[in-house]
């Protein structure tokens, strides 16, 4: 652990002067490829660490040191943390480009032809780095018009795996619940506009066959915050395309209550419009017209045939409150049974 | 880097002597109008003009490297910082090697060392900015929070997301063909979804995570039969310098649509057994490792275009027994494969004989599948030049070759008469006579084999066949003399082989060395014979070993020769034996 401890501090020390020395001008190819080395030497301390919390807490008390330190030798000073392990490369790529006293033989290196049978065979690893990430980022962009291919996107689908994967980290660990439901709150509510992303990703992280315990009872958890967040819980029920819906509705019993009470409240804030003819939203309720209002319950019986009966029941109940008329306008619980049975 | 392998001179002669100022601005407007459309909208019109871009960059490059000075080139070029500025953060420019390299290598040439002046100063400070920006910026910033917050590389999160998105793609064009009854307006004919993904793929063929998809586009049994990929996606296929990691049955299907990859497939192949001068026994490996003859075998259009190319380049080179040792290696590939694809289509056929005792049979592919693989050469040939020596018993080799030698003695004598009477079609079809005998050359090993472990007096059919193999064109009547000294190198080599001289001296050798040296004149009228002659000695008579070394010591140009020689007939040989 001592011998860990120690090359943690070393790498730490050797991204700051990176980022913000010129001593890195003096740096050459064999230099520079070691440098990636001590990077990749982080990411591991990260895997092995990360599920460990005796384990990590010595490592984050090793880093608080090495950046106290390092903070009283260079002013503008980023400290880097645990969950900065993991993407130690990208920080010592970022450091060195941002760095004005990068060489730029250097950077012709990094940003040269990714060639396999490269000669520089020490430090082929780093020939082409950046030019190959530019590569698959264009790649990506290029590819995104064509999507549509599944139910989610590629990217919603991937950001989905690592939402749970680290869910799975952090309920395994024991620690507080409130910090994974703080870990939700920081990626998955960012703004209005993001909201339809955080939409896609929260489908992709539900949908993704669950083949262990632990994953299971991530989802649960997820579920759990759904319930409590009805804002997004609404933007999933009025954005999604119904076969997502019944999907997840398929899958998740817990999904399929919380929509159908979901669908059940945006109902009953319908009011009926005499000018229209029609039953309109009002207030906080989505935007959603009345034979949408239909088709989303018609899809959800569809998806769970056992919901079926005691939610006619229950929606006959309301009609009964309502004043069990059969004329159209008076009750939108009747009007939606009646659509139902055509 | 080994981004642009030109010396700059090549460059500068093969751009215009300076861009104009009409061209940087139309470059500029197109950069402009992509930027602002954006999406597939812009895909079109980019792909249309990603061969200009990339002769445009190499001009540019050109200039900037000829002047010499940033701040000049900066003058000189309007719009230069803009055009490229734009272009660094068009993904269809940068997805692929080629451009993505020369707008580096301009990034590069625009990088002052020692700047001196502001310009200077400011350009580099534009260079290192928009080089980190590209690098490591994230244009997403959900995404950004949750890569931060879960620890996920960027590296590892936008090559995650490529290849899902790579295999979405080929999990779409694995879906079959939905039945035309079906109302689903989701479910989509294969045929346009090959179109529509080929497409997409364009910019992306030099992309390695993208060849999955690459490979599915060509191996759907739908492309083989229709139109469905798209022109742009051949194209583009058929001109990127990568080397694609494609199987065997991708790799078929870029031949079959792409003539210049067979072609090239073809030259390759030739060029490394002309190069590396491959002992005999790896060239039937080697053949077989370019899949030619497997590909040709399951295409009868790829198998014409293959031989139209070894015609070609016999014509040009005749006597190059390399090529020569190839077609015949590969013909044999070819016929092997043809067989195991086909089976049932063997007959067994009676043949011709001399002696009415000696019935010799051969196997063969019906007649008609083999007029379509071979639709230049005489009929009447085919099936005994193509029936292999070890399909047919020993004794009737002899009959066999001397029936071979009589039919193409008379086809030849037609034709010669018909072009004494200036007929064109005749040309042609002694060619074709003699490309056959080629391809099928293990028969004039036989001979050669035959000839020189015959005892009494030269088998004149025999030493007919090796005279017209190795020396075909019988201009200004030549083949007469050509025989003539076959028949005295013959001679000379029975004489040696059966003398019981142990070592023989210089005086001995002579006349066989003043047959092959290359005199001024007369020259020597059938080098290749008299050299083939010899090694056939060599190899199957009871020369000894010391005699045939001693033999070619004294002749350095027939060392050479004789080297080619000995693989050719090693590998008949093996083929035969």
């Amino acid at each position: 652990m001592e011998a860990v401890l120690k090359n943690v501090a070393s790498a730490v020390e050797l991204l700051a002067v990176a980022a913000y020395s010129d001593a890195m001008s003096q740096w050459d190819e064999k230099t520079l490829s070691r440098a990636f080395h001590w990077a990749r030497y982080c990411e591991h301390v990260y895997t092995r660490f990360h599920t460990n919390s005796a384990g990590r807490r010595v490592v984050e008390k090793q880093l608080q040191h090495t950046n106290a330190r390092l903070r009283d030798a260079f002013a503008d000073y980023r400290e880097v943390s645990f969950m900065d392990l993991p993407r130690c490369e990208h920080l010592l790529l970022l450091a060195l480009l941002s760095n004005p006293h990068l060489p730029i033989s250097t950077m012709k290196i990094l940003f040269g032809k990714k060639d396999v049978a490269s000669r520089y065979y020490d430090y082929k690893e780093v020939t082409g780095l950046c030019s190959h990430l530019i590569q698959c980022k264009s790649a990506c962009k290029v590819l995104c018009p064509f999507s549509g291919l599944s139910a989610v996107d590629a990217d919603a689908e991937v950001q989905g795996e690592m939402l749970m994967k680290r869910l799975d980290a952090l309920l395994s660990q024991g620690s507080d619940p409130q910090q994974a439901e703080h870990f939700l709150h920081s990626v998955l509510l960012l703004s209005e506009e993001a909201a339809h992303h955080s939409c896609l990703v929260i489908t992709a992280a539900l949908l993704t066959a669950s083949d262990s315990g632990t994953q299971t009872s991530s989802q649960s958890f997820l579920l759990n915050w759904l319930q409590k967040e009805h804002g997004m819980l609404q933007h999933m029920g009025s954005t999604l395309p119904s076969a997502v819906l019944k999907d997840l509705a398929r899958a998740h019993g817990k999904f399929r209550d919380a929509y159908f009470s979901a669908l059940k409240k945006w109902a009953s804030e319908m009011e009926y419009s005499l000018n229209d003819g029609e039953w309109l939203p009002e207030g906080t309720a989505p935007s959603l017209s009345f034979q949408e209002m239909v088709e989303h319950f018609s899809d959800l019986f569809d998806a769970c045939p056992s919901l079926r009966r005691n939610a006619e029941d229950e929606l006959l109940a309301l009609k009964i409150l309502d004043g069990d008329f059969d004329a159209r306008g008076l009750s939108v619980w009747g009007d939606i049974l009646s659509e139902l049975k055509k | 880097m080994t981004e642009l392998q030109q010396p700059l001179s090549q460059l500068q002669e093969t751009s215009e002597p300076l861009l104009d100022a009409q061209k940087m601005q139309f470059w500029l407007d197109k950069a402009v109008a992509w930027d602002q459309a954006g999406g597939a909208h812009a895909q079109k019109d980019i792909l249309r003009h990603l061969r200009g871009l990339t002769d445009f960059l190499k001009q540019v490059l050109a200039q900037i490297s000829n002047i010499g000075s940033t701040a000049e080139s900066m003058k000189e070029l309007p719009f230069l910082g803009q055009i490229v500025g734009r272009l660094c953060w068009n993904p269809y420019v940068t997805v692929g090697d080629t451009n993505r390299g020369l707008l580096l290598q301009c990034l590069w040439g625009l990088y002052s060392e020692n700047p001196s002046n502001a310009v200077e100063r400011k350009a580099n400070q534009w260079i290192r900015k928009v080089l980190c920006r590209l690098a490591t910026e994230e244009e997403n910033p959900a995404a950004e929070i949750l890569m931060k917050s879960t620890g996920v590389p960027p590296k590892e999160y936008h090559l995650r997301v490529l290849k899902k998105m790579v295999k979405q793609h080929q999990e779409n064009i694995g879906k079959t063909c939905c039945p035309k009854k079906s109302t689903d307006p989701s479910c989509r004919c294969s045929c346009d979804v090959i179109q529509t993904t080929s497409e997409a793929f364009v910019p992306l063929i030099d992309c390695p995570e993208a060849s999955p998809v690459i490979c599915s586009l060509l191996q759907h049994p739908g492309t083989s039969f229709t139109d469905a990929l798209s022109e742009d996606f051949l194209d583009a296929l058929n001109s990127t310098d990568s080397n694609l990691a494609l199987d065997e049955t991708a790799l078929v299907s870029v031949w079959y649509h792409s003539l210049p990859r067979l072609e090239e497939a073809v030259l390759d192949l030739l060029e490394s057994v002309i190069s590396t001068g491959s002992a005999p026994q790896n060239l039937e490996q080697q053949v077989l490792k370019t899949q030619l003859p497997k590909a040709c075998a399951h295409h009868c259009s790829m198998f014409l275009v293959v031989n139209d190319i070894f015609r070609s380049i016999l014509r040009q080179a005749e006597g190059n027994l390399v090529v020569q040792s190839v077609i015949q290696t590969f013909t044999r590939c070819f016929l092997k494969e043809l067989e195991e694809l086909e089976p049932q289509a063997k007959t067994y056929i009676c043949t011709f004989t001399m002696n009415n005792n000696l019935l010799s049979a051969g196997k063969s592919q019906t007649s008609t599948s083999l007029k379509a693989f071979f639709p230049q050469s005489p009929p009447s040939l085919l099936v005994p030049l193509l029936t292999l020596p070890s399909e047919m018993p020993q004794e009737a080799w002899k009959n066999h070759l001397e029936w071979l030698t009589a039919s193409l003695q008379r086809l030849t004598e037609q034709e010669e008469e018909e072009e004494d009477s200036q007929s064109s079609r005749s040309h042609h079809n002694g060619f074709e006579t003699w490309f056959l005998l080629v391809q099928c050359s293990h028969w004039v090993q036989v001979a050669g084999e035959l000839l020189v472990t015959s005892e009494a007096e030269p088998c004149s059919p025999l030493l007919w066949l090796l005279t017209f193999y190795y020396h075909p064109t019988n201009r200004w009547h030549c083949r007469a003399a050509h025989l003539e000294e076959a028949k005295k190198a013959w001679s000379h080599l029975h004489a040696l082989s059966s003398s019981s001289v142990v070592s023989p001296t210089a005086d001995h050798l002579q006349p066989l060395i003043t047959l092959l040296s290359p005199k001024p004149q007369p020259p020597s009228p059938a080098p290749l014979l008299t050299l083939s002659l010899t090694v056939y000695s060599a190899v199957f008579c009871r020369l000894p070993h010391s005699q045939s070394v001693e033999f070619f010591h004294t002749s350095r140009w027939c060392m050479r020769l004789a080297c080619t020689m000995k693989q050719h007939v090693f590998s008949a040989h093996c083929s035969t034996g």
